[in-house]
């Protein structure tokens, strides 16, 4: 009687041709993940964000992407490491990222504007729009390696134009990151890197928590994972999971604390 | 063996070379400099190719535009006294101890080389070492050496080349160099040459008594320099380190490309005279003089300083195109601020951060983009005023351990500038918001959250503020921050919980 990896290798031989190595499974990569420091969301992800990759952070607003963001900036900085923040709509509030624990000095924050140097001195080209130099200026600073962390907020940039940025941009951005070792969150409305991003957190808010009807508390966040790229080749067979977390009020923060 | 020593360089039709070192396009044509007020501007200077096609010292403009193919440059003090500079650092390589002994469009230093041997060999040996020295910085000059001082000057500026005169070999060695290397005044000079002495020489030889009752005590110092063996109290000067370099154009140049071409050459320059002296390039100034008058002043200032001649040429382009000169540039000025080399131990464990020259050019180039204020990390202005900082530069911190477990924070998202809204109030709590486009209906409201300061000042503030959630059409509501300001009655919508 043939033995069960006679007949397993017998089988995979007949189907070859068209399925390879139909029975083994497939080897998993395991990939280096940087902790978000909110232990719900690293959680879900199994430690955290990954490390050369592109994760997007999407959501509507006031639905807990920038404080994400803010925690995993938080952790790089305390290790010693420098981060940037690429601000398309000229909206990060540098004192709640202090709030959060980033260290200022270790963060390079570019902020674009509306109305900017033109491309060469007496050219006729159109000034870079928000969204260019933000896509500029990211590109740079994924060229330029040494940053842990590279954050491109691009939560106030309407749907229609996000979606717009090229495959190629975000193709290009997957690959310095990769080679630079950084890691590139995105925070924006929706998911625009597509087959790029290594992961897709989609966030909303579930409450808002209120302290004797008069003063804002805090906000419960869910967080839940659209896409991970290096997962487990498993099909779910329960709708994904989602993980709540708070923010606090920086007074019931510090309360807590 | 004699205790003394000395090398003498003479750099001869300085103008021309100054003007000529940092400008290798016009090292094969023919070139003559003219000084003095138009129109009776006159030669001063010249290089070999002109001199070949004719041109002599002393002609006047006219003459020196019919010889075909001449070039014709402006004096220039401020190229000269760069290149005065260089020749002098350069010759401070070789000895701490140099008296200048300039005449006339020459630039020449005495060394004084006694003891100097052990350092740089054989006195031949140095001589070859400092003339290439001053070839690798641009400049052509003659070396002589001797034990001698007057002999070793005179030496040198007669002839081209190195000349090693041996000890008690002055007076052959200066034989055969005509009587003009004494200074001698025309009058003095034709007497001489009635007499029919025309070389030291034949000066050498006469009798120093006849001389003396002839022509003065004068007599016997002139005979004291034929022979070679007039003394001399040496006078040293303190070389001081100024790395500057200047160049002025010949025609306005409108183009910034043209305009790095030269600067990479002074760059050059610059960042080899810091390096002999194991330092490095901390601040570059460019100061473009301007054709219709006025300077255009940009300076960069590296992370770290640098020798990298690419990198710093990278800087100053970047910062140049940033910030372009209004008008065509005359003339270029590049200062350098020195600074202490530094090498940075790179740790196994050490974090990974951005290589400061990397950075340096990313910066710059990100401040192209987005202009120079717009770049940078946030500092916290020490106010309770919301939204209040300043923008710092960049710079690799220590690692700062983070408390686990701490809670986190509700992030705010800015608007900036604040948007002006009109809002409708349900007793003293706002009950709808409109911002010209969106009407928001506040679901909750809370606050208010009075703040005030510099009351002093005019800069005062007095507002409160409410956390507030709204929505819009019926869409999920969302969290802002409005704040009113007490002092004009204005809403405006600060910001959005994130």
């Amino acid at each position: 009687m043939p033995s069960a990896a006679a007949l397993r290798l017998e089988i995979e031989r007949s189907l070859a041709h068209r399925f390879p190595s139909a029975l083994t499974p497939m080897p998993r990569r395991f990939r280096e993940v940087e902790a978000t420091g909110i232990a719900a969301v690293d959680e879900l992800l199994e430690g955290g964000m990954p490390v050369g990759a592109i994760s997007e952070v999407t959501g509507a607003e006031s639905s807990g992407r920038t404080s994400l963001a803010l925690a995993f900036l938080a952790r790089r900085t305390a290790e010693g490491r420098i981060c940037a923040w690429v601000d398309v709509s000229d909206s990060f509030d540098p004192e709640s990222a202090a709030a959060n624990g980033v260290t200022l000095r270790q963060l390079l924050w570019v902020r674009c504007r509306d109305r900017s140097v033109t491309r060469k001195a007496g050219s006729k080209a159109k000034p870079w729009t928000r969204l260019d130099q933000a896509l500029r200026a990211t590109d740079l600073l994924l060229q330029a390696g040494g940053f842990a962390a590279i954050v491109l907020d691009l939560g106030g940039t309407a749907r229609e134009h996000g979606s717009r940025i090229p495959a190629a941009t975000w193709f290009r951005f997957r690959q310095a990151a990769d080679q630079t070792r950084c890691s590139l969150v995105v925070l924006g409305k929706a998911a625009y890197a597509q087959s790029s991003a290594a992961l897709v957190l989609e966030c909303r808010r579930e409450q808002a928590k209120i302290a004797g009807e008069t003063a804002l508390r805090g906000f419960a966040y869910a967080v839940e994972c659209r896409r991970e790229r290096w997962a487990a080749n498993v099909m779910p067979m329960r709708k994904p999971p989602v993980s709540t977390w708070q923010a606090y009020a920086t007074w019931e923060a510090e309360k807590r604390a | 063996m004699s205790r003394e020593l000395y090398a003498c360089v003479h750099a001869a039709e300085f103008p021309a070379q100054a003007l000529l070192r940092l400008r290798p396009d016009l090292a094969t044509q023919p070139v003559a400099v003219l000084e003095g007020r138009a129109p009776l501007e006159m030669v001063c200077a010249l290089n070999g190719k002109a001199r070949r096609c004719g041109a002599v010292l002393g002609i006047t403009r006219l003459d020196a535009e019919s010889i075909e193919g001449l070039k014709l440059l402006q004096r220039s003090a401020e190229s000269e006294a760069a290149a005065r500079s260089v020749l002098l650092e350069c010759a401070a390589q070789f000895s701490p101890r140099i008296e200048e002994t300039s005449q006339g469009t020459a630039c020449a230093f005495m060394l004084d080389i006694a003891g100097m041997e052990r350092l740089f060999g054989p006195p031949e040996r140095l001589a070859k070492r400092l003339r290439s020295a001053l070839a690798a910085a641009g400049l052509r000059a003659s070396v002589a050496l001797g034990a001698n001082y007057h002999a070793a000057r005179m030496k040198a500026g007669a002839q081209r080349g190195i000349a090693v005169i041996a000890e008690g070999e002055e007076a052959s060695a200066l034989a055969s160099l005509p009587i003009a290397a004494l200074e001698l005044t025309e009058e003095q000079t034709e007497t001489f040459i009635l007499w029919g002495i025309g070389t030291l020489g034949e000066l050498a030889a006469a009798p120093e008594a006849e001389l003396v009752a002839r022509l003065g005590d004068e007599a016997r110092t002139w005979s004291a320099l034929a022979r070679g063996t007039a003394a001399h109290v040496f006078e040293p000067i303190e070389p001081s380190l100024s790395l500057e370099e200047f160049c002025e154009f010949e025609m306005p140049v409108e183009q910034a490309d043209a305009l790095l071409f030269i600067g990479a050459r002074m760059i050059d320059c610059l960042v080899t005279r810091a390096a002999t002296r194991a330092l490095a390039l901390a601040s570059l100034t460019a100061r473009m003089k301007l054709e219709q008058g006025g300077w255009h002043e940009r300076t960069i200032r590296p992370a770290l300083p640098s020798t990298d001649r690419k990198f710093l040429l990278k800087l100053l382009q970047l910062e140049i195109a940033a910030h372009p000169p209004p008008a065509a540039v005359a003339a270029l000025t590049l200062a350098a601020e020195a600074g202490l080399t530094r090498e940075v131990q790179l740790g196994l464990f050490a974090p990974q951060t951005p290589e400061p020259s990397r950075l340096d050019v990313t910066l710059a180039r990100l401040k192209a983009i987005v202009g120079d204020d717009r770049v940078g990390t946030p500092m916290l202005d020490d106010t309770h005023q919301a939204d209040s900082f300043r923008m710092d530069s960049l710079s690799a911190g220590d690692q700062t351990p983070l408390c686990e477990g701490r809670a986190v924070h509700m992030a705010l998202r800015r608007v900036r500038p604040p948007a002006q809204v009109s809002v409708v109030l349900r007793g003293m709590s706002p009950a709808a918001f409109r911002d010209g486009e969106h009407h928001f209906k506040v679901t909750a409201a809370y606050g208010p959250w009075r703040t005030s300061g510099c009351w002093w000042s005019a800069g005062v503030w007095d507002g409160e503020e409410w956390d507030v959630l709204a929505v819009e059409n019926g869409s999920a509501s969302l969290a802002y921050v409005l704040t009113c300001d007490r002092l004009r009655n204005a809403w405006r919508l600060e910001a959005i919980y994130d």
